[in-house]
């Protein structure tokens, strides 16, 4: 019985005890305990965040050939406008074609929250088959059905026989999970559950015995590469290089993976995530039920890191000699590169929010070039970033704040304010804050530029010192922009309105 | 939406954390790159309510979140916005919001659950609470003060520019005109909103509602007219309001004249390459209830285009089809443009290949050719299908930064032509 085996995925503040609220430093985090027990707060108060509708749809809407319907209100899944832009570059990058992605809603009125929609997705679902004949119609659950109790995968039961599309229900309804990351299990949940059924083989008239053995070696030899969506393709190629340089071959999995290759992913030798929050979900059934075994450790961003995770892939293979070597030219030949901006770089100091994988691994990135990180803030914690802390910790040379939060940049202008950084990295969305307060500012991801990697680290290096060289735009709007918090929140505590589980409501 | 762009405004979100960011995204990918402003994005104070609350209720989590916000947030006036969970479980945010209003907080209630329509619906239910339960009442109405209402937001990604354009046209014909969300407005304006004498809704759709309950509320009548773009347009436009105010009508004329001998001597230069390059065109026009019919007769009347076809994005209630049917009846080019209702835009390519039928294997063809798309970031597929420039000006706008840009007036009509002739000669 695997998770995979039920409708819907646990939540995963049920499954890994994962939180938003937290305020501490980073060696306080690495020291606590190894399974993370972190009794989630919540925020008297609170700024919107995001739901696991968003990710999901990332990832969804970058499938080739798939139309999703959001069975929800009109306004769920218009955040797909902000991420057709990389459904249409990915789309062009991988395949030469630009294409937007296609999104339907069912719209649900106020006749349908009463009478029910389940009639309306029918019809919706067979409309699409029949203008797009698309190879998927991926069917999106938002806030709505979750109350009106909508029956999707009754209805994608139902209909499948009529429909010649592959249907993939998949569940966000947003007020089920303060965690958005469970958007990623939803989404690995719905493709593991329709997609992986590999194909009928042709029927040979002479049956290859040569060509069955080479298939053998190709597959021993092959690693799923899972990647995330907030990753471009100059990023894949960079680890793809690093791997075909260990004679390994990938599978790129799941983001803009073709309907009729995802099989393929059951037949890999290992799995490999890229952001172990990501993917835990996924690789632990690629194991559970095709035994094939998986990485899930360290997010290659950074010198150390990419090393790390090579070096990782490599063991497992009986490779570390030949990575070795590998990685030591490789970081060589990057830190002659480097050494022009490590002056620039020198004793400057950092502050950085995003994912928390993403946000610890950019840290010591960042460390790496010479940077003082002063201050991180991880949009959850769950157990998989705990090595990241401990990793960070060792690093640093003066702790520093930690703050867990799904987003709730009031904290984070607080913070800023107090400790000044000359620089921020922050989330899609997420430099605001920091830009108008006269920080220099730098997107912590964007998949039209190079994050992973070596090329990765001298990508953002380069960049880096554009925005050192010349930070005056932010300068200027800290001067005549306001944020819109009052004047006595800045001498507050920034963690104030965090109240520890147990707190008397009223305090 | 709409409340992030009012002058010192908070917004309190009651509903789960996703549905600020999912505006936020929104906004990033359909609003000419303009997300947030001053309490916008992701810094909407929400109550992010969770299944525990849909179980037990979230008054008492508004509550709390009320009092937080006013704690921390800086603004003059506050305004509680539902989400499709908070109405669906019933909570009464309205006694909420009364028990700080008792204690002389500024802080209205809307009711604006998605499933009770889409962003410019919104607009509607915002503007009538404000209307209600902000606006100071006012008996006595000042001579020459308009409203403006009936442009949404950033559903308008133009819409600054838009409300600015007609703010300084009516100047010319000395009125007062507030047009609440400019950075010229401040929260004064719309608090003293019921002291004009006349609301101008400048959209055959959008707006409407809003002005109903200020007639009602306030006794302010109101005149719709349609987005002016464009001379033909803003003749139109002038004459109606001055006849509804009954300004003097020859100084009105005077005006007119003037604005269009401006407008022409811009013209002026072009007309060589005007006709130099061939630049009228064919023209599929795509948008919302106030861009379709707007710039489909900018295109016809001003322009001297062929508008072939109009397709309005908008979901049309059954029976209102002559209503938009109408504001095409009368071009003064006489033009009868193909009109027709359809929400998934992909579907347009279809109904253009039925008006012009393929017949590859003829020697004389009437193709659809030279073309132009004027619509949205949508329907750049349907331009490269037809070979056809395009250029977004109706939500979503992805491919342009916009600013303080608007169509709207005589002045509007010049940039939407140096718009549209821009994306002719982009490659020349």
């Amino acid at each position: 019985m695997t998770y995979l085996d039920s409708k819907e995925p646990p939540k995963r503040e049920q499954r890994l005890k994962a939180c938003i609220s937290y305020a501490g430093t980073v060696c306080g985090m690495a020291n606590k305990t190894k399974n993370c027990s972190l009794n989630d707060g919540e925020r008297s108060f609170s700024q919107g965040s995001i739901c696991l509708l968003l990710p999901a749809l990332a990832m969804i809407n970058s499938l080739p050939d798939n139309v999703t319907i959001l069975h929800a209100a009109i306004g769920c899944g218009s955040c797909a406008h902000s991420q057709n832009a990389n459904a249409r570059s990915g789309g062009s990058v991988r395949w030469g074609q630009v294409k937007d992605a296609l999104w339907l809603s069912t719209a649900l009125n106020e006749s349908d929250v009463i009478g029910g929609g389940e009639d309306k997705l029918e019809r919706a679902i067979i409309e699409a088959d029949v203008l797009y004949r698309p190879a998927t119609i991926t069917v999106v659950a938002g806030c709505v059905p979750g109350i009106i109790g909508d029956d999707i995968d009754g209805v994608v039961e139902r209909i499948q026989p009529r429909i010649s599309a592959r249907l993939i229900p998949v569940h966000c309804e947003g007020f089920k999970t303060k965690i958005w990351a469970t958007a990623y299990d939803a989404v690995y949940h719905g493709l593991g559950r329709k997609l992986l059924e590999e194909p009928e083989p042709d029927k040979l008239l002479i049956y290859d015995e040569f060509e069955e053995a080479k298939e053998k070696v190709r597959r021993g030899k092959t690693v799923n590469l899972m990647n995330v969506s907030s990753m471009g393709r100059g990023d894949e190629l960079e680890l793809t290089r690093l791997l075909n340089a260990l004679g390994l071959e990938v599978n790129i999995f799941p983001v803009f993976a073709r309907q009729e290759e995802m099989y393929k992913v059951t037949q890999a030798a290992l799995s490999v995530s890229t952001c172990p929050t990501h993917d835990d979900y996924f690789v632990k059934y690629l194991e559970e039920k095709f035994n094939i075994p998986y990485l899930l450790k360290h997010m290659p961003i950074g010198i150390e890191n990419t090393s790390l995770w090579v070096k990782e892939i490599a063991c497992f293979f009986g490779l570390a000699e030949l990575a070795d070597k590998l990685l030591s030219e490789e970081t060589a030949e990057l830190k002659v590169a480097l050494e022009e901006f490590l002056p620039l770089f020198q004793g400057k100091t950092v502050f950085v929010g995003a994912g928390e994988f993403r946000a610890l691994a950019t840290a010591r990135l960042l460390q790496e070039l010479g940077f003082e990180v002063v201050g991180i803030r991880s949009y959850h914690h769950d157990e998989f970033a705990v090595g990241e802390y401990e990793k960070l910790a060792a690093s640093s040379p003066k702790d520093f704040v930690l703050n867990i939060a799904n987003v709730q940049p009031f904290e984070e202008a607080n913070l800023l304010r107090k400790l000044q950084p000359d620089v921020f990295l922050g989330h899609w969305n997420g430099n605001g804050t920091a830009a108008k307060l006269g920080i220099a500012t730098h997107v912590i991801y964007n998949t039209g530029l190079g994050y992973i990697g070596y090329s990765g680290v001298y990508e953002l290096a380069r960049r880096l010192a554009r925005q050192l060289k010349n930070p005056l735009f932010n300068r200027k709007l800290k001067k005549h922009v306001s944020l819109p918090y009052a004047e006595q929140w800045y001498d507050s505590d920034p963690f104030k309105y965090i109240k520890a589980q147990g707190d008397d409501d009223n305090a | 939406m709409t409340l992030t762009a009012l002058p010192e405004t908070i917004p309190i979100v009651h509903a789960p954390a996703g549905c600020v960011g999912s505006i936020t995204w929104t906004q990033n990918g359909g609003s000419g790159l303009q997300v947030g402003g001053y309490c916008g994005g992701m810094s909407v104070p929400s109550t992010n309510v969770q299944e525990r609350d849909v179980i037990f209720g979230g008054n008492e989590r508004l509550h709390e979140q009320i009092k937080t916000t006013l704690e921390v947030m800086e603004g003059k006036l506050f305004v509680v916005i539902t989400g499709c969970v908070t109405e669906l479980i019933g909570d009464d945010v309205r006694s909420e919001v009364s028990e700080f209003r008792k204690d002389g907080v500024a802080i209205v209630a809307a009711e604006t659950g998605g499933f009770k329509g889409n962003s410019y619906d919104g607009y509607d239910i915002v503007m009538q609470s404000l209307a209600k339960d902000y606006v100071k009442p006012c008996q006595t109405k000042r001579k020459g003060k308009v409203n403006i209402l009936g442009i949404v937001p950033y559903m308008d990604v133009f819409w600054r520019g838009n409300l600015e354009g007609v703010r300084k046209l009516l100047a010319k014909l000395n009125l007062d005109v507030n047009t609440f969300f400019t950075p010229e407005d401040t929260l004064e304006g719309l608090e003293n909103s019921a002291s004009a004498e006349l609301n101008i809704v400048v959209s055959s759709s959008y707006g409407i509602e809003a002005a109903k309950t200020y007639e009602e509320v306030h006794g302010i009548p109101y005149l719709t007219t349609g987005l002016p773009i464009g001379p033909t347009a803003t003749d139109r436009f002038l004459r109606e309001i001055a006849r509804v105010l009954s300004l003097d009508r020859a100084w009105v004329e005077r005006v007119i004249a003037e604005e269009n001998r401006v407008y022409y001597s811009y013209m002026d230069t072009l007309v060589d390459c005007y006709n130099d390059l061939d630049l009228q065109k064919y023209a599929v026009v795509i948008g919302d209830a106030n861009y379709a019919p707007a710039i489909t007769e900018f295109l016809a009347d001003d322009l001297g285009w062929l508008p072939e076809l109009v397709v309005f994005t908008d979901q049309i209630k059954e029976g209102q089809e002559d209503l938009f049917e109408d504001l095409l009846e009368n071009l003064e080019s006489g033009l009868k443009p193909n009109l027709i209702f359809e929400t998934n835009t992909s579907q347009v390519i279809g109904h253009l290949n039925r008006l012009y039928p393929k017949n590859g294997s003829h020697k004389y063809v009437k193709t659809f050719s030279p073309a132009f798309v004027v619509g949205s970031s949508f329907d750049r597929e349907l331009a490269l299908a037809i070979k056809a420039p395009h250029l977004s000006v109706t939500f979503p706008v992805a491919n342009r930064a916009v600013l303080d840009r608007g169509y709207t007036g005589y002045r509007g009509g010049l940039r939407l032509a140096e718009d549209l002739l821009s994306a002719v000669v982009v490659g020349r």
